[in-house]
């Protein structure tokens, strides 16, 4: 079948991160860590708080978010199985999005899942959870659609971190915009499916798009 | 179409605007003039070190000639 | 083959060579006509036009900030369809207009946000306030920096060319998307007080001198662009024999110059 290529990557990147477990749970851990920064950093005041929550559940969830997404080609660069993707027969679009999908798996849903837990420690509303959640577990997969842009185009980079967050974070603005919204609205007590809709969109167009710019960044910067 | 102020002093200060309408002035000249200056010089640059290696190659082809 | 051969004017006008000897030509009437166009539209715009009836002086600000933006604006999607032409047909010539644009770009993004800053001062009080077009303006500035940074990343001209030209795609496909939400961003937390809506309609004693200063900011980026550009192919194209001919003429000249 054609989607050969998206579940063996899919299986194998999930193994991978599976096998080196550190490493793979350094975003949740960021997140964590950062939300105890907050508090300390601006008052412990639940009012307060609660106020900056949905906004800033997001910027952290952001944040972790890129701080995975350099490694997500750059150790199939260096020991070699990069080449073996790109010169294999099938579409490359498709492992490509398996190996995004395993990175979702591994960041964004593990960041959804404890988001509910942060909530509660930055005084979020019990109304803004379950919008919280859904937001973020549809806005991590487009953030992580988007990001792999950036690290296929920085992937033969010594030190692209720094260029990935340039080239990434203004693309990643829509995301926040409507993933903070949903929240927010939900805070206020509207209907909080509006934004939602959008996000999940611009999901799908991302799911649509992003795979082929990232097929076409991995072979024509790999190329020479 | 008549010239809106009566003194240059008056041009200067704009009735109190004048510091933002000039800055915003010379800010803009300095950079629309770099904008133009930088590649004239970058050509230049380039051409000089263009001519430089020709004339190096031309020295090192000569020496090797007469050596042979 | 005949529809082969059809295309070859399309592979001529991508000729470094060609372009860089017509600019050449055209080159001492566009320095005329912008220098001719800037000194008028803004001796225009800052002395002859009328003042605004509520913002006053600082309105003149706007004869430089509106075309600077809008070029700022037009001059990514300039960028973004030579880096399309580039990848599509491996044209040499339009990878090195991509690259001369992201500065030009870049620069003029910077001035915009000047510009409006120092005009906000005056007109609203603040230097920044986070209204949708300031923050699209930034973001704006910001994709025109990470070509940039990414163009000049890599060691090889081919692999920068090519990332950058992708990364400026993936950013115009980006741009309506990112000034549409903000705009809704905006619309939700829209401070009461400060208002930036545009002038309903404006005197055609103003409009005049706008319109001059917006064709001049056209004249100027292509001025510009021309100047980047033959600059990044005399750069590029170091091996080819006619450039070296021009070298050492220019060469012969400047030693020339010196002995007199």
């Amino acid at each position: 079948m054609s989607n050969i290529g998206f579940t063996a990557y899919l299986k194998r990147d999930l193994l991978l991160s599976y096998r080196r477990l550190g490493e793979a749970a350094s975003p949740l851990m960021f997140f964590l860590l950062v939300s105890i920064l907050i508090p300390l950093g601006v008052s412990p005041d639940p009012e307060r708080l609660a106020e900056l929550a949905p906004g800033m559940m997001w910027v952290m969830a952001l944040l972790a978010t890129l701080l995975s997404t350099e490694g997500l080609f750059a150790t199939d660069h260096q020991d070699g199985s990069l080449e073996q993707m790109l010169i294999a027969p099938q579409l490359l679009a498709l492992p490509v999005l398996g190996k995004v999908t395993a990175h979702w798996l591994v960041t964004g849903l593990p960041l959804t899942m404890v988001s509910p837990l942060i909530g509660l420690m930055l005084s979020l509303p019990p109304v803004a959870m379950v919008p919280m959640m859904a937001s973020l577990a549809v806005g991590t997969a487009c953030l992580s659609l988007i990001g792999a842009v950036g690290a296929a185009l920085t992937v033969s980079l010594r030190k692209g971190g720094l260029l990935l967050s340039i080239l990434v974070i203004p693309l990643y603005i829509p995301v926040i915009i409507f993933g903070s919204a949903a929240v927010q609205t939900a805070v206020d007590g509207f209907n909080w499916l509006g934004p939602l809709a959008i996000l999940a969109a611009m999901l799908c167009a991302a799911i649509a798009l992003c795979p082929l710019a990232i097929a076409g960044a991995l072979r024509l910067v790999s190329s020479n | 179409m008549k010239f809106q102020f009566d003194s240059f002093q008056q041009m200067m200060e704009m009735a109190g605007h004048g510091p933002y309408v000039w800055t915003a002035v010379l800010v803009s000249l300095l950079v629309m003039g770099w904008l133009l200056v930088r590649p004239l010089q970058l050509h230049r640059a380039n051409l000089k070190s263009i001519a430089r290696q020709l004339r190096r190659e031309q020295r090192r082809r000569g020496a090797g000639e007469e050596k042979q | 083959m005949a529809s082969n051969r059809d295309w070859t004017w399309f592979y001529r006008l991508g000729s470094p060579r060609w372009f860089y000897e017509t600019t050449g030509r055209w080159l001492p009437w566009l320095w005329t006509l912008t220098l001719l166009l800037l000194t008028t539209g803004l001796v225009w715009g800052l002395g002859y036009a009328p003042q605004d009836a509520k913002q006053g002086n600082s309105f003149r600000i706007i004869y430089l900030h509106v075309p600077v933006s809008f070029l700022a604006l037009a001059g990514y999607y300039l960028m973004a369809i030579a880096g399309a032409i580039g990848l599509i047909w491996k044209m040499k010539l339009s990878y090195m207009v991509m690259k001369s644009a992201a500065p030009i770009g870049a620069a003029l993004t910077f001035l915009a946000l000047f510009t409006g800053a120092v005009w906000g001062k005056p007109t609203w009080g603040t230097y920044w306030v986070w209204d949708a077009r300031i923050t699209s303006m930034l973001i704006l500035l910001f994709l025109y920096l990470g070509v940039l940074a990414l163009q000049y990343a890599f060691h090889s001209q081919e692999s920068g060319n090519k990332a950058s030209a992708i990364l400026a795609l993936v950013g115009t496909v980006n741009i309506p998307i990112i000034y549409k939400s903000v705009d809704w961003w905006y619309t939700l937390h829209q401070p009461a007080t400060i208002k930036l809506t545009s002038a309903p309609s404006m005197h055609i004693d103003m409009f005049q001198p706008l319109l001059m200063m917006i064709i001049a900011l056209y004249c100027f980026y292509a001025l510009a662009l021309i100047l980047f550009t033959r600059a990044e192919i005399l750069q590029r194209e170091r091996k080819a024999a006619w450039v070296c001919e021009l070298a050492l003429q220019a060469d012969k000249v400047a030693a020339w110059e010196a002995e007199e």
